[in-house]
């Protein structure tokens, strides 16, 4: 008999809904090698030193960009819940921030555990006695349909309601496509592919903006990173400060000071808008600067804006037409701040021709109000959904969110090139894993549907 | 002369499920007796004169890969050949073919009698010999008594049946045959439980009275080949019309005219009938707006004087047949030569059926056919097939034979069935199948004729044919992997030609022939491999094609059957006093300690575990697969 090879696997612990604090454990033979991707520790502790606390950022790899700050637990195994080598991760309760922290742990290796799992572990590892077991796997089983459907009706209903509707809607044609090749000799209306590849393009369409509304959802909670961008010592850091209304940056008159991206949440409007203070754009000088701007670029690339930080008080040098180029480049909402207005200014203004420009002092506090107003601006064109549109999803339902239109494209792709019979597998996946948005495993059942519907007699 | 009293096997009833039980138990060597109410009613087709059709044509197909009779039988006497769902994607594509019901019937019976260690006897079994809950035998209606060591009973629609035309109802069988009386009693007392189906059949009119040229004439596909293997390349120059023709106002008023007269508005018949052939009474109370219904008139074999009018099933009284049928265009002169009639018999009630086909309540009876709660011919001939295998490999004491439903429609339908709980009988479509870009009909021998081989059905000739001719198709397709095109201009150039796209850098054989569009031969002349190095039967071709351009669909599929065939591989019940279970619910450990189900598959799909529990079960069980290894490799 084979059997599933043990891999790693992770979930929230805690239920879903805001709390201060949330628990991702990770369990499996992977678990630190993952960690040692996503997880940069504060102190100079060596990672993963058995059964110690870690302080420290789950990060992005690809960009550097922080997730949240998290303290890290370590369990080898034996010793720990599962008998296998675990990882506690405790990150900020914000139910985006934790999906994002999840769905960093699966993209990088690790499974969704299913209801249970860890409780399986450990029971096969024998580590619980039954009645543990018992008690524990009652309570997850309680827990997991009934998150997916948490998250939605934390709102109205009505965005449960309209992923029911987009599923009838499929189910609709998948009934008569499975009617037709089932019952070819009843009379039942062949399919118009024109029609139905219509149909799909539609509801693609419509799901696409709920998707859009998802991802709004994810930025906002998340906040809307803008990330700042200059030469050296054109004032970056002390704009950030001067953002946020205390020193948070390190200030010195040192180019390069700021080796690494800092970034720190402020209210602009009604929305959270994350700054992202970078490493100056220049060519580096060590090795752990050039690091630094390495990930300058990827926060740069992460961005839902930028701010290019000009110094004003100075001509235009090599490097900041790098960072001109860059923004304009970049194709993101852009904003060119000229920094240091108290002192005379010597910049060639015609440079910033056609980007957003305007000037600030960050040392005399001058020009925050027009700054803020530049980035609602920005924020107001970007197509951002509405607060009210925005739709909060858990790391499952944006999977299943996605393998739906994953399905769907499919659909609308091959429709006219596949088989019909091919056509109704990714129409059948769509209704599924829609159903899965809406937390639910219901069998997709068609035939009975047939026959409720068409009158099947030959 | 002296009349032999002990057989290995014995089968009740000559349908298709006896018939294929019979054969299969006789040809794997057990001593078989096969005993019908009536020899010259043998493989008869009560109802419509047709085999196949979709998810039908499938199981007859497999029928044949295992080494049973239909699809040879269906190949040989059929009227007329035909392929459906062409257009719609190989795993929906089926033939169907119009049988002649006398050859059928015929060629079926000299089968029977060639056959050896099978003995066919005319005979009304009674009742069950049953001791302390084991089958020993069967007693006849004559007072004779057989006895045997395993039982397979394939009664049909003839268990205590009753005939219904209106007002008008008496005990009786399909077409005018005996009811079979006492066997009843008999399962019931042995503690069998059965329940009351219905199913209909509509009238035969005369061939000469009917009108056809106000109809669409319907024919079939000259190269659509045979079932069985052997004759996939067969062409049917010869063949019979089947004809179209509508219902219209006419029709529906005189259905609502004696719409009194109805045994569904008597209410003298049991309501649970096959969902998928309502009588034309039914589909005119269930869809009051809808006029035009199709009428199929089709033959009944070449000689023929009668015809069958698909779709005008009723157990409505003579008169108001006569009223419907003359409503419709072409038929308005119709004489009717029998009359259509609804049947009322007993089936056995849900969960009493392992996907062996053997009874959960009696060892040693096995159950095929609409006694088990299905609808067809084919579905009939497929558990005849399993039921006969596995009565001789109870015999041998080897392991039974369990068709997996990742496999094959077989396996859907055992599977399905000895967990179907609905009231209407099971018919098979794809529809029940989720693993059916997998079972496709061209595939049909390389899922499992190393089964029939390894069960002893298929002999080694065949099996040795059929293996080069699916090693060559293998061949190709690993050849085809392996070859590429090189995007030089050249190639591009004919590329172009062929208006599928360009090309940007290597692509193999197989990658190309996934494109829309392009054939196996395109994708040679792409490759420029000579022509005698090419595969040139068609169904070979169609094969390859087939598979190669579903792969992408049937990866995704081949994700889920791993998933499937591993639970399936845990039988129940389960020792459930293992004190690792007690984590789980105490229904769940009662259903795992039962033998309501065969496996654990079927429980799942049921729903009757939380996946926490799955877990925990599937945890146990990988720690014992790891143990029984582990003690594997230290022998």
């Amino acid at each position: 008999m084979s059997k599933p090879k043990i891999d790693t696997i992770a979930a929230v612990s805690t239920p879903a809904g805001r709390s201060a604090i949330s628990l991702i454990r990770v369990s499996g033979p992977d678990t630190f090698k993952i960690l040692k991707k996503l997880f940069i520790t504060g102190g100079k502790k060596a990672f993963p030193l058995p059964y110690s606390v870690y302080f420290g950022s789950v990060i992005e790899p690809d960009t550097g960009l922080v997730a949240d700050k998290c303290l890290v637990t370590t369990f080898p195994a034996p010793r720990s819940y599962t008998g296998e080598d675990l990882a506690e991760v405790s990150t900020h309760g914000n139910p985006l921030v934790v999906s994002r922290v999840l769905q960093l742990l699966l993209k990088h290796g690790a499974r969704a555990a299913e209801a249970g799992e860890f409780t399986r572990r450990a029971f096969l590892n024998g580590k619980m006695d039954l009645l543990e077991v018992e008690a524990v796997s009652q309570l997850l089983s309680a827990n997991t349909s009934s998150q997916a459907r948490l998250a939605l009706n934390q709102l109205d209903g009505l965005p449960s309601q309209f992923v029911a509707r987009i599923r009838d809607r499929i189910m609709h044609h998948l009934v008569q496509l499975e009617a037709s090749l089932n019952f070819p000799e009843d009379a039942i209306e062949a399919i118009d592919e024109h029609l139905l590849a219509r149909e799909i393009k539609k509801i693609l369409a419509e799901l696409e903006i709920f998707a859009r509304n998802a991802r709004s959802g994810a930025l906002v909670a998340d906040g809307l990173k803008i990330a700042l961008l200059g030469r050296p010592n054109s004032g970056k850091s002390s704009l950030m400060n001067y953002m946020l209304g205390r020193d948070r940056a390190i200030v010195t008159e040192i180019a390069g000071t700021t080796r690494d991206t800092l970034e720190e949440t402020l209210m602009v409007g009604e929305y959270p808008v994350k700054i992202i203070d970078t490493a100056g754009m220049r060519q580096p000088g060590d090795r752990i600067e050039a690091i630094g701007i390495e990930r300058t670029s990827k926060a740069a690339d992460e961005a839902f804006a930028l701010i290019g930080v000009f110094d004003g008080s100075q001509p235009v040098k090599a490097e900041d037409e790098i960072v001109l180029n860059r923004l304009r480049q970049s194709g993101k909402p852009v904003i060119a701040v000229l920094n240091k207005s108290d002192l005379p200014q010597q910049i060639n203004p015609e440079i910033f021709a056609g980007l957003r420009q305007l000037s600030v002092s960050a040392l005399k506090g001058q020009g925050l109000p027009e700054l803020q107003k530049a980035i609602s601006q920005i924020i107001a064109e970007s197509g951002l959904s509405g607060y009210e549109e925005m739709i909060l999803l858990g790391a499952q339902q944006s999977v299943a969110l996605d393998k739906a239109l994953t399905a769907l494209e499919r659909a609308d792709r091959g429709i006219g090139n596949i088989y019909q019979d091919m056509l109704a597998i990714d129409l059948e996946e769509a209704v599924r894993e829609l159903g899965r948005v809406n937390g639910e495993t219901v069998d997709v059942n068609t035939l009975d549907l047939i026959f409720e519907r068409f009158c099947i007699g030959k | 002369m002296s009349q032999k009293k002990e057989y290995a096997v014995i089968v009740i009833g000559a349908g298709h499920a006896g018939c294929e039980a019979a054969l299969a138990a006789a040809r794997l060597g057990a001593e078989t007796l096969l005993i019908t109410m009536n020899i010259s009613t043998v493989a008869l087709m009560p109802c419509n004169p047709s085999i196949g059709g979709p998810g039908k044509g499938h199981l007859v197909r497999e029928i044949g890969a295992l080494g049973g009779e239909m699809p040879r039988c269906i190949d040989e006497t059929c009227v007329q050949m035909k392929w459906l769902n062409t257009s719609k994607g190989p795993a929906v594509r089926s033939r169907r073919a119009q049988a002649d019901k006398y050859l059928y019937r015929q060629r079926m019976l000299q089968t029977l009698f060639a056959t050896p260690n099978l003995t066919l006897r005319q005979g009304h079994v009674t009742g069950l010999l049953v001791e302390s809950g084991r089958v020993k035998g069967v007693r006849l209606e004559t007072g004779l008594v057989f006895g045997c060591e395993k039982l397979i009973l394939t009664s049909g629609t003839y268990l205590n049946s009753r005939i219904i035309l209106g007002r008008a109802t008496w005990p009786g069988g399909p077409q005018n045959q005996s009811p079979a009386v006492g066997l009843s009693d008999s399962l019931t007392a042995a503690g069998v439980k059965l329940r009351r189906l219905q199913t209909a059949t509509p009238p035969r009119i005369l061939k000469s009275s009917v009108d056809l040229n106000l109809m669409t004439e319907l024919p079939g596909d000259v190269d659509a080949g045979g079932f069985l293997w052997e004759n996939r390349l067969r062409r049917y120059e010869k063949q019979i019309s089947c004809y179209l023709t509508f219902t219209d106002e006419r029709s529906v008023e005189a259905v609502r005219r004696n719409l009194s007269e109805s045994p569904l508005v008597l209410e003298n018949i049991t309501d649970d009938g096959p969902k998928h052939c309502p009588s034309i009474d039914r589909k005119i109370i269930k869809f009051p707006d809808m006029v035009k219904h199709q009428v199929f008139v089709e033959p009944e074999g070449w000689e023929s004087q009668e015809l069958y009018l698909q779709g005008l099933t009723t157990g409505m009284p003579p008169a108001a047949q006569q009223d419907i049928v003359g409503s419709v265009a072409g038929l308005e002169n119709a004489v009717i030569l029998r009359y259509g009639y609804a049947i009322e018999y007993d089936a056995l009630a849900p969960g009493q059926i392992r996907k062996t086909m053997e009874s959960r309540v009696i060892e040693g009876l096995y159950t095929a056919g609409q006694l088990n709660g299905t609808s067809g011919y084919e579905e009939a001939a497929g558990q005849g097939l399993i039921a006969g295998i596995n009565a001789v490999l109870a015999l041998r004491k080897q392991a039974p034979y369990w068709p997996s439903r990742t496999r094959s429609y077989l396996g859907v339908l055992v599977d399905d069935l000895s967990t179907w709980e609905k009231p209407e009988p099971y018919r098979i479509t794809p529809g029940h199948a989720e693993f059916r870009l997998t079972l496709r009909d061209d595939s049909a021998e390389r899922r499992l004729a190393a089964d029939g081989f390894r069960i002893g059905l298929v002999d080694q000739k065949r099996f040795s044919t059929i293996f080069e001719w699916s090693a060559r198709i293998e061949g190709e397709i690993t050849r085809l992997s392996a070859l590429s095109l090189l995007p030089s201009g050249e190639a591009r150039e004919r590329l172009a030609r062929l208006a599928t796209g360009d090309l940007k850098k290597p692509a193999s054989g197989a990658e190309l022939l996934q494109r829309p569009g392009v054939t196996y031969n395109n994708v040679m002349d792409l490759l420029q491999q000579p022509e005698n190095s090419r595969l040139t039967a068609v169904d070979e071709v169609y094969a390859l094609e087939t598979e190669i351009k579903y792969r992408g669909y049937a990866d995704r599929e081949a994700e889920k059957i791993v998933q499937t065939s591993f639970l399936e591989k845990v039988r129940l019940p389960l020792e459930t006093s293992d004190h690792r279970l007690h984590a789980l619910s105490d229904q769940a450990r009662q259903i795992l300690g039962s033998s309501r189900f065969d496996d654990l598959s079927q429980m799942v799909r049921k729903h009757c575990l939380t996946r926490s529990e799955i877990a925990i079960l599937l945890s146990v069980l990988s720690e014992d697969g790891d143990r029984q290894e582990r003690h594997e490799e230290t022998r």
